[in-house]
């Protein structure tokens, strides 16, 4: 354990001295910084209330507020954060395995698995060290403002950083295979931009053909690749307070990281360097 | 014990060309090196040097034999933590400072320690780096990195340390500074492997000293044994010898004559003497002798030739 904690502060530090991750924090405190302006110098007590609908649905305003501004973290940092982990993270394997410092990682008194297992360790470290600066911020601002407090609010950090973990495995695992930041870097993005909200429609795709091949490949592909977009769906629904319709994708990728970061394990014990 | 022994140890590495071809680094390779001394390998670009270090520190693993370091089978990962090495061409992190890749390097190695340990203070300051701890290693020339590099594998106390290239872009002062800090090393029982291409620094500090030549060791002894087998005599003469004199003395003695220079081979005093008695009746007259030891150098070159003849 020791060892790959070693390991991990050693990933945590390379990430500080990139400075994709210093402007990920700089804008994290930039958005701190804009609700804590919005929150001083809007009166919102002045839209406090209920109005009650023709349908006679009472809706509270400082409630609706408060999701509305949970939303305008939660999107973009889905989206955004994810984005810009995924490119300060892709180089991690790579550049460890460069000639000249693979063979002196190699050469030291720690097995293949526990170099992995801390590369994982520290790569998710520090990707939740963010989401957790920028969302307990937020969290705070709006419990001080509103004196709404919800626990669920806090919950989307490991969401979003467990939508990270299951890339990044992928990531390692690229990453072992071609020693190429650009191709781990571009498969993510295809992933997560791309197959997974496709896969996620794959009942409406599925409409568009007849074919039960296809039907079966889709359903197939559903899971196996990582449903980055089921996780940030549960991570909206947590954040505001909606109740979450299915954990199944947090089930399945908590098997994908798994899965991948042991065929990882098995390829780089097996690599000469 | 030894503190390495190899046995019958073969790497042969699957090319991914579309023939699969094969290349064999090592070829049965035994070696055992004793605990506190100071081992020399040496052979061309391509024998297979670094791949034997590598399958020694589990870098690389073996096709077939087995290696051990300090008793220790070297697929066993723990067996490292005595162990200290310098790979040829070293890249550390370069967000890194001078302490930091101390620390760092002595924390994987397992030892404890942090910026303020005296160990740091020690080591840099042995490899003449001390001012240098503060600045970032990105900062730093190629000689400054070897001297950093050698401070990393001595800062957790290993018992083995390998050393590649060691002396690789630095200046002579630096070179016989590094000498005098791996003699200090063997003295205090450490045992030392180092591959280099410069002959002449092995040769200056090595008890035991082997030869690699397209995976195989063909060669392996103290450098004694390897340079004093073969005495050379020099004998440098005022004028050209007549063919028919050199027939009739090639005859009795094995000499190679270049111009006015005469070299003699595997001849004993009581041989030159009479070599050079013979010339004087003959009139010729003798400028200057003297005894060459064949050099490292000089083994290397002509085993590379055996070799490849």
């Amino acid at each position: 354990m020791k060892n790959i904690l070693t390991i991990a502060q050693f990933t945590v530090r390379e990430a500080l001295s990139r400075k994709i991750v210093i402007a990920f924090f700089a804008i994290s405190t930039f958005v701190i910084l804009l609700f804590t302006g919005i929150f001083a110098f809007v009166p919102f007590e002045d839209l406090t209330g209920m109005i009650r609908m023709q349908n006679k649905e009472v809706i509270n305003i400082s409630k609706e507020i408060v999701k509305m501004f949970k939303l305008f973290v939660i999107a973009p940092l889905f989206g955004g954060g994810l984005f810009l982990a995924i490119f300060s993270a892709s180089g991690f394997i790579p550049n460890m395995l460069e000639k000249g410092n693979i063979d002196l990682l190699l050469s030291k008194p720690i097995s293949r698995s526990q170099i992995i297992l801390g590369k994982f360790l520290g790569g998710v470290l520090i990707v939740l060290a963010n989401i957790a600066y920028l969302i307990i911020s937020i969290w705070l601002l709006i419990g001080v403002k509103f004196g709404i407090w919800n626990i669920d609010f806090l919950s989307s950090i490991l969401t979003i950083t467990f939508a990270f973990a299951t890339l990044y495995a992928l990531i390692i695992l690229i990453g072992i295979l071609t020693q190429s930041s650009v191709l781990s870097m571009m498969i993510s993005y295809l992933i997560f931009f791309i197959f997974s909200p496709l896969l996620s429609a794959r009942e409406n795709v599925a409409m568009f053909t007849d074919s039960k091949l296809t039907k079966y490949i889709l359903e197939f592909l559903y899971y196996i690749v990582p449903q980055t977009s089921e996780l940030g769906s549960i991570a909206k629904d947590l954040a505001l307070g909606q109740r979450v319709i299915s954990f199944q994708p947090l089930l399945v990728s908590t098997l994908f990281i798994i899965l991948i970061l042991y065929l990882s394990i098995i390829i780089f014990d097996k690599k000469d360097y | 014990m030894y503190a390495i022994e190899i046995t019958n140890l073969t790497k042969i590495y699957k090319t991914r060309a579309l023939n699969k071809g094969e290349i064999k680094a090592l070829e049965n390779v035994t070696l055992n090196i004793e605990k506190g001394t100071i081992f020399g390998l040496l052979g061309p670009n391509g024998a297979g040097k670094t791949t034997l270090v590598k399958v020694l520190l589990g870098i690389v693993s073996a096709t077939s034999g087995s290696a051990k370091l300090l008793g220790e089978n070297v697929k066993n990962y723990l067996v490292r933590k005595n162990v200290g090495y310098l790979p040829e061409n070293h890249k550390f992190p370069n967000y890194l400072t001078g302490e930091d890749v101390l620390m760092y390097y002595a924390k994987l190695s397992g030892y404890e320690i942090s910026k303020k340990s005296k160990e740091i203070e020690e080591y840099l300051q042995l490899v003449k780096m001390g001012k240098w701890r503060k600045t970032k290693i990105k900062k730093y020339s190629k000689g400054m990195m070897q001297r950093l590099g050698l401070a990393q594998a001595m800062i957790h106390n290993p018992e083995i340390i390998f050393l590649d290239e060691p002396t690789d872009g630095v200046d002579p002062i630096g070179r016989k500074e590094i000498r005098d800090i791996l003699i200090e090393l063997k003295n205090k029982g450490k045992t030392i492997f180092i591959n280099s291409h410069l002959l002449s620094e092995v040769e200056l500090v090595s008890d035991k000293v082997g030869m690699l030549n397209e995976g195989k060791l063909i060669k392996l002894g103290t450098v004694e044994e390897l340079t004093t087998s073969k005495e050379i005599f020099e004998i440098n003469i005022s004028e050209t010898l007549p063919d028919l004199v050199v027939k009739e003395l090639k005859t009795k003695y094995t000499f190679q004559i270049n111009n006015l220079k005469i070299s003699l081979e595997n001849a004993n005093t009581d041989k030159v003497n009479k070599f050079m008695d013979e010339l004087r009746k003959l009139g010729v007259t003798i400028t200057s002798f003297n005894q060459k030891k064949e050099s490292l150098e000089d083994m290397f070159i002509k085993s590379l030739t055996e070799t490849k003849n």
